[in-house]
């Protein structure tokens, strides 16, 4: 049913359907309140970083268990327009799992481990992502054979327990199985081959390279480069082929790393024929902009400073900068704003200033959201799930 | 008799284009002529192989670039009646950098074996196209960056400007200035008239960027990014005014548009389709 929803709602609308990713209570706010608003689909796409069960300590966005996270937004999300999505569950995708440097076999049962909670949590989308692996790089056989123990496991599990499910296969990191168009078109046919033999549904999604990078604050693929980007085919050979591909098989095809690409590429999204796209990091760093913004412009320099302090301290940017970047520390705070929220002094600070600015009639967490659902009704009008006015 | 005029463009890199030069003339010289279009260089800073030196006021304030580069050269080969000689012609630009070997017979040994391919591209070992070239070495694409093109002279023949040929207008539409979307038309005009544009890991070009990076003032141009920003916002211009297309996507969709009819009525080419 939730396959065949989507598949209705992009026939009528000709659109692309939008993953966020929930980066702030601020940014899964600002996503439910847009889907019930408008009434459009929208992915709540949480990486296990981001939100994992109790076992692993939760995640960091607001220390979420995953059955917190999907209580918090199936209370709020009164028109059932969100769709709890796990974005590349999977082995090692836990920080918890590469830090304790799990073997094989303990790294599949805690990935189960986690896709259990996602169930039973009633999340509706399940990435299965087992392209990472800390020992070593698996082959393309060899992460499909682990592609479809997940696949089986989540399948029995949401059967057990009558929760209907759909799920997103393949990566867009290189060590992935779905980088090249034989790569892609021999993942397909064996999944393909594998679902019809043991009557399970047949993939909705395949995440599929198509040009798109984050670094620092920016998108450094080739999509939108007017220039080439070494060792990587151009967008405008490698999407259409990929698209091809895709509709032969009958899977709809998923972009990652979507964030800052111009309008007009996103415009482009829905009449290349691209299913559906992710973005997860330019909502954070819109938040953090925004927190930033409203303090420095209303006489909070102090905390300005003290929240940029936290966040550079965090070293969370480090994973996002160029080889030669020319970032300031300034940016670097900016990029690591989000995965701080969470944190004690962060929560006491912004309560602080949030008095200070209540004088002056600003609320404080209502004027990120809206500044957060800015940044996301950019990509709802471009991939027309929303008309511009 | 040579079978290929190759065309140097060139502004103010003697050295670099007499590399080149010499390259070209050890591993093909037997294939090949050689000319070298100074494209307003400074008369100090010639090529020893100079063919034409362009210096109009105009050109030696803004130089040529690739396409009033090479329509130059072109129409100056017509103007010369040499052009009907040669069966195809090889465009680059002075940065390029080529293998030590031959390069121009294995391109046009390509050319022999694919007789409707009108534009042929050596692959870089920088370009991710490589990936798509390990079955068959040599494959049709709807996109090809404009690094070093061996172009067949009946398909020049059959798309360019006859009436008054000059550089502004010949093969490539030189109100395009720094050539934004030139590639897109050009590839779009050969499947429109049943010509394949096809890369070859046969043989390898790069383009060595170091030069425009590192000695942009040399070469009279506007710094890496400053270029690149008009490059860009010219080549939009000029793509919805020709076109009325607001986007480069809208281009590469006609292309692809003849690319695919291509194929509709030349079935047995199939196995080069990407």
């Amino acid at each position: 049913m939730i396959h065949q929803r989507l598949q209705s709602f992009l026939q009528k609308r000709h659109c692309t359907l939008l993953g966020v990713g929930p980066m702030s209570i601020n940014c899964v706010d600002a996503t439910i309140e847009l889907a019930n608003e408008h009434e459009v689909p929208i992915l709540m796409i949480a990486s296990r970083r981001q939100i994992d069960s109790e076992e692993f300590g939760g995640g960091y966005v607001n220390n979420w268990t995953t059955e917190d996270f999907a209580r918090y937004v199936t209370d709020r999300d009164k028109k059932g327009k969100i769709l709890l999505a796990r974005d590349h569950g999977g082995p090692w995708q836990s920080t918890k799992e590469k830090d304790a440097q799990l073997g094989l076999r303990r790294a599949m049962d805690s990935a189960k481990s986690s896709y259990r909670a996602d169930i039973a949590a009633g999340f509706q989308v399940l990435h299965i992502d087992p392209s990472v692996d800390i020992h070593g790089q698996p082959d393309v056989d060899e992460v499909l054979d682990r592609v479809f123990d997940l696949y089986e496991f989540c399948w029995t599990q949401a059967q057990q327990s009558k929760q209907e499910i759909i799920f997103e296969v393949g990566t867009e990191e290189q060590s992935g199985s779905t980088n090249s168009q034989e790569e892609l078109d021999y993942t397909l046919n064996a999944i393909k081959k594998f679902c019809t033999q043991n009557k399970l549904p047949q993939p909705t999604f395949v995440v599929i390279q198509c040009g798109t990078r984050v670094m620092e604050m920016r998108n450094v693929g080739s999509f939108d480069s007017p220039v080439r980007v070494a060792n990587e085919i151009p967008a405008e050979i490698q999407l259409p082929k990929m698209i091809e591909i895709c509709n032969h098989h009958g899977i709809f095809m998923k972009e990652h790393n979507t964030d800052y690409l111009s309008d007009e590429g996103l415009q482009w999204h829905p009449r290349l024929g691209i299913h559906a796209a992710n973005v997860a990091p330019e909502f954070g760093v819109a938040e953090t902009k925004a927190l930033v913004n409203v303090l420095e412009s209303n006489g909070l320099s102090n905390h300005a400073e003290r929240f940029l302090k936290i966040s550079y301290d965090s070293n969370k940017w480090d994973k996002w900068m160029l080889e030669n970047t020319r970032a300031t520390d300034r940016d670097r705070s900016l990029i690591a704003g989000h995965y701080v929220f969470s944190m004690p002094e962060v929560k006491e600070l912004k309560i602080e200033a949030g008095k200070e600015l209540e004088r002056k009639g600003i609320h404080l967490e209502e004027y990120l959201k809206q500044q957060v659902k800015q940044s996301i009704l950019r990509y709802l009008r471009n991939f027309r799930l929303v008309r511009s006015s | 008799m040579k079978k290929v005029a190759t065309i140097i463009l060139n502004r103010n890199l003697p050295a670099v284009t007499e590399r080149l030069h010499e390259h070209l003339t050890k591993y093909d010289g037997e294939q090949t002529d050689i000319y070298v279009v100074e494209a307003g260089s400074d008369i100090e800073k010639l090529s020893r192989y100079v063919t034409w030196h362009a210096n109009s006021d105009e050109v030696l304030r803004n130089g040529l670039r690739y396409g009033r580069g090479m329509n130059f050269g072109l129409t100056q080969l017509l103007k010369e009646g040499k052009f009907d000689q040669y069966d195809a012609f090889f465009l680059l630009t002075n940065d390029t950098e080529l293998k030590a070997g031959p390069t121009l017979a294995p391109l046009i040994s390509i050319l022999n074996d694919h007789p409707r391919v009108g534009i042929l591209s050596p692959c870089s070992e920088r370009w991710g196209e490589r990936f798509l070239l390990k079955t068959e070495n040599t494959k049709y694409f709807w996109f090809i960056h404009n690094n070093a093109y061996l172009l067949r002279r009946e398909f020049i023949e059959s798309i360019c400007v006859k009436e008054q040929p000059d550089m502004m207008d010949f093969l490539f539409d030189g109100t395009n200035f720094r050539g934004y979307g030139s590639e897109h038309e050009l590839i779009a005009k050969a499947y429109a008239n049943d010509w394949a544009a096809a890369i070859t890991s046969e043989v390898w070009a790069s383009e060595n960027e170091s030069h425009l990076l590192d000695h942009a003032d040399q070469i009279k141009t506007e710094g890496y990014e400053e270029n690149l920003k008009l490059y860009v916002t010219e080549g939009r211009r000029w793509m919805r005014k020709k076109y009325g297309f607001n986007s480069h996507w809208s281009m590469q969709q006609y292309v692809k548009g003849f690319y695919d009819k291509f194929f509709e009525f030349h079935p047995e080419y199939s196995q080069f389709k990407i």
